[in-house]
């Protein structure tokens, strides 16, 4: 970027003379070596700008409406059922959770849909202030054990440490995330009006990405059934089951490609974060909503314990749009921003045409 | 000692013409000739030796914040060209000595106006935009991860991918500001060097100092608050429409990624003032470069071989193909440069600078010139025309310029023989106080007056 030294020796020709000419230190005339190349020069005119900021306001305001409008059109509901208030119904399982404890504590949430849930609805869990984007926990994961590679299975990565080994065996699935496997069950059943209890149905495929589930991860091949092909490994220090007994009624959704598991293997990237945990499909006909108005109840089988990092557990259900989920926060602010723009296009204007240096030709001082 | 104060031919201030100034560089007395060679507008030395030269240049150079600069042809200038903060050399009737002491060099003595007006402007101007982008830039880049800090209980998680952090600043931003700094002109030349006061800036480190610095890096924290904060507060709780959670790290990491990619290069759009095919090609090679290493990382075929390394398989795909992530990422673009294009627009509207005047002015006649050929010139440039013309006039010689010193042998021969200067002193005292009329005329109607008395 320094200026290239010209060095010129035009009239040098003529001094030297003879038949052997002189090479001439004169630089190339050509449009890249003189900086000559055509180029377009824009200049920030109130003809470009100010339409600008006008376009913006008028494109981003309706823009936020329809984003605004359908969020406010799909029905959320939330419920945390972590048993911090004395009163609540999971306030003993959630004082009295102990590591070795063999009998699951259960306990039953009820609740109230005020409004009809149409089309699929899916139902989350949530969690709050825990934090799995810290970065030790994010690397202590074994990419090519999940993949299914053998040898990786029986000699994990270093990374894993401290849920590498246990037993002088290695850990499968290894590492801090799989450790921390979230294993509450939650079940929810509609309360008729005449008193009955019926069952949702909950369908738990279809929860992870579709790369995830066929591509990233892979059970270790050689024998179809898991038992035998974990048999050198252990299961994780906090878990109760086995990975390959984690369903084992469907053979494609055991081992490591659990959907359960997948989905929480896909760290959140914010403390408080929910991941998706069943769907329930859509009634046959159309007519029926999914989940009519009326009394629930959610059962929990109370697995997982929160209280020691002051963490909440929260279930929650909701419908889908285009968009995703309920999401304000998108709507109002490209309304806002929209309006802003407008609004500083406006003032812009205004300045422009009062202090506006228009005749910027008039007067070049020299 | 003597200093002459002599009235220059516009008489509107005075060379000192310095004979015998040896004693001028001594200690004590160095101050003193300084502060009234610095009142004039120009000084002679002549008779110096080259250490004198040095001398003279170092005194300017301690005393003075300026940048000095010193030209000269021959063997007895290096001295005073290596000194001086730039040194040009002129190649020529002296040899190549002073050629090879220099900074810079050329064949004729004219060629400085260019070297100063033309490059060392563009130069300048180039070197404070690079300056300027490339810590804006990396501001944007860094600070996201300060903020992050607070929601991942700062165990210095990173927010992108280590390979975006990696290519980041060598692939994908590198080439156009790169381009921006070789190609980049605010005024043609020959605008450069009819309005020699575009130099200015130069001159008062108007376009990067302290408070321009301080503004690139307000506007760098500012992207980045706006960067992380945007895709914070959309993607929490954000799904796809098939359900699935927004939240996860690797989306996350994805669209804040492609957001500052394409705000920087929104950014250098605007800051680059001079579009060569070269930038076209440079500024969207880089964004097409990154979204076709993007892909090809998050694809299968890699991962499939390295799979600890290129663990963000399918995030590309899933990320980018949600119209939410596009609303965050164009959402944040606006919310970035809308304030910087309303700043600028009011800086040239209400204060433009001299250069945006010219540069104005200079598109205008292109665009009259352009349907009538050159018939319009003559008409769209009336207004101009003025001004140009007196800056032509002008050309011969910039009158500005504070040029070094030239050694030329044959004039301090004829000064020092004083055959032009045979008068008394009562006569030089006469004119030290005269202002107005050509000083040698004055001396030749004396001589002449002087040799008819005589023939009297």
């Amino acid at each position: 970027m320094m200026a290239s030294s010209y060095n010129a020796k035009d009239e040098d020709a003529v001094g030297s003379g003879g038949p052997g000419a002189v090479k001439s230190k004169k630089p190339d005339n050509t449009a890249f070596k003189q900086q000559r190349l055509p180029a377009w020069q824009p200049i920030l005119t109130a003809g470009t700008v100010l339409p600008a900021f006008f376009m913006i306001g008028l494109i981003f305001i309706p823009i936020g409406i329809g984003l605004l409008v359908t969020s406010n059109n799909i029905k959320e509901f939330e419920i945390d059922y972590t048993g911090v208030d004395m009163f609540s119904p999971c306030f003993n399982c959630s004082q009295n959770y102990s590591w070795n404890s063999t009998s699951a504590c259960t306990c039953s949430v009820p609740f109230t849909l005020d409004q009809p849930f149409e089309s699929n609805v899916f139902m989350y869990y949530g969690l709050s202030n825990f934090y799995q984007n810290h970065r030790r926990y994010v690397k202590s994961r074994d990419d090519s054990q999940l993949n299914g590679d053998k040898s990786s299975l029986l000699n994990p990565s270093k990374e894993c440490e401290p849920y590498r080994t246990s037993d002088k065996k290695s850990i499968a699935p290894c590492g801090a995330i799989a450790n921390s496997l979230f294993n509450d069950t939650l079940e929810l059943f509609y309360i008729h009006p005449n008193g009955s209890r019926i069952t949702i149905h909950l369908v738990k495929t279809g929860i992870a990405w579709w790369t995830d589930k066929h591509v990233k991860f892979r059970n270790p091949g050689g024998n179809n059934n898991l038992s035998i092909v974990f048999q050198e490994t252990s299961k994780p220090v906090n878990w109760h089951k086995a990975v390959y007994e984690l369903d084992p009624s469907d053979p494609e959704n055991n081992g490591f490609i659990n959907e359960d598991f997948i989905v929480w293997m896909r760290t959140a990237a914010l403390p408080t974060f929910r991941k998706l945990y069943r769907i329930i499909q859509k009634k046959k006909d159309n007519m029926t909503p999914t989940l009519p108005p009326g009394n629930y109840s959610l059962e929990v089988t109370y697995n997982y314990p929160v209280r020691s990092f002051d963490g909440r557990k929260r279930m929650i259900l909701s419908t889908i749009s285009w968009m995703g989920g309920k999401n304000p926060f998108l709507g109002i602010a490209y309304i806002t921003v929209g309006s802003v723009c407008f609004f500083l296009g406006v003032v812009l204007l205004i300045i422009h045409h009062k202090y506006g240096n228009r005749n910027n030709n008039a007067d070049i001082p020299n | 000692l003597k200093i002459l104060l002599t009235p220059n031919v516009r008489g509107n201030g005075y060379f000192p013409l310095s004979v015998g100034q040896a004693h001028a560089l001594e200690a004590d007395m160095e101050r003193e000739f300084l502060e009234t060679a610095c009142a004039c507008r120009a000084v002679i030395c002549c008779r110096v030796t080259p250490l004198q030269k040095a001398l003279v240049v170092e005194l300017v150079k301690q005393h003075k914040k300026a940048v000095t600069l010193a030209i000269g042809d021959g063997a007895n200038d290096v001295s005073m060209i290596k000194t001086a903060h730039i040194g040009v050399g002129i190649s020529g009737q002296e040899g190549i000595q002073a050629v090879l002491a220099s900074d810079y060099s050329f064949s004729q003595f004219r060629f400085l106006q260019r070297l100063l007006l033309v490059h060392g402007r563009w130069s300048y101007l180039r070197m404070c935009r690079f300056l300027c982008y490339f810590f804006y830039k990396n501001f944007a880049f860094t600070m996201v991860h300060f903020w992050f800090g607070f929601f991942c209980g700062f165990s210095a998680q990173t927010v992108y991918d280590q390979y975006f952090i990696t290519l980041y600043n060598i692939v994908y931003t590198s080439l156009p500001v790169l381009a921006m700094g070789i190609f980049d002109q605010d005024v043609p030349e020959q605008r450069s060097l009819e309005y020699p006061k575009l130099y200015e800036p130069g001159q008062l480190n108007l376009l990067f100092n302290k408070r321009e610095f301080f503004i690139c890096i307000a506007q760098g924290i500012y992207t980045s608050v706006v960067l992380f904060f945007i895709p914070y507060g959309v993607l929490s709780y954000a799904t796809q429409s098939n359900g699935v959670p927004l939240a996860d790290y690797q989306t996350f990491a994805v669209t804040t990624a492609t957001a500052l990619v394409i705000v920087v290069s929104v950014q250098i759009a605007l800051d680059t003032g001079y579009w060569t095919a070269i930038n076209h090609f440079f500024i969207w090679g880089s964004l097409g470069t990154y979204f076709t290493i993007l892909f090809a990382m998050h694809s299968s075929i890699l991962f499939n071989i390295f799979p600890k390394q290129f663990h963000f398989l399918g995030s590309a795909y899933n990320t980018l193909g949600q119209p939410v992530v596009w609303l965050t990422i164009a959402l944040a673009t606006v919310i970035c440069i809308a304030p910087v294009l309303a700043f600028r627009f009011l800086k040239l509207d209400l204060k433009p600078q001299l250069s945006d005047t010219v540069r104005y002015t200079q598109l205008v006649l292109q665009k009259k010139r352009k349907p009538g050929g050159r018939a319009g010139r003559g008409v769209g440039g009336a207004g101009v025309a003025s001004g140009s013309t007196l800056g032509r006039l002008g050309r011969g010689g910039s009158r500005r310029s504070g040029y070094a010193f030239a050694h030329q042998e044959g004039f301090g021969e004829l000064i020092t023989s004083g055959k032009n200067m045979r008068l008394s002193s009562l006569a030089l005292a006469t004119f030290a106080s005269r202002h107005s009329g050509s000083w040698i005329d004055t001396l030749r109607r004396k001589k002449h007056a002087n040799s008819t008395d005589k023939t009297r």
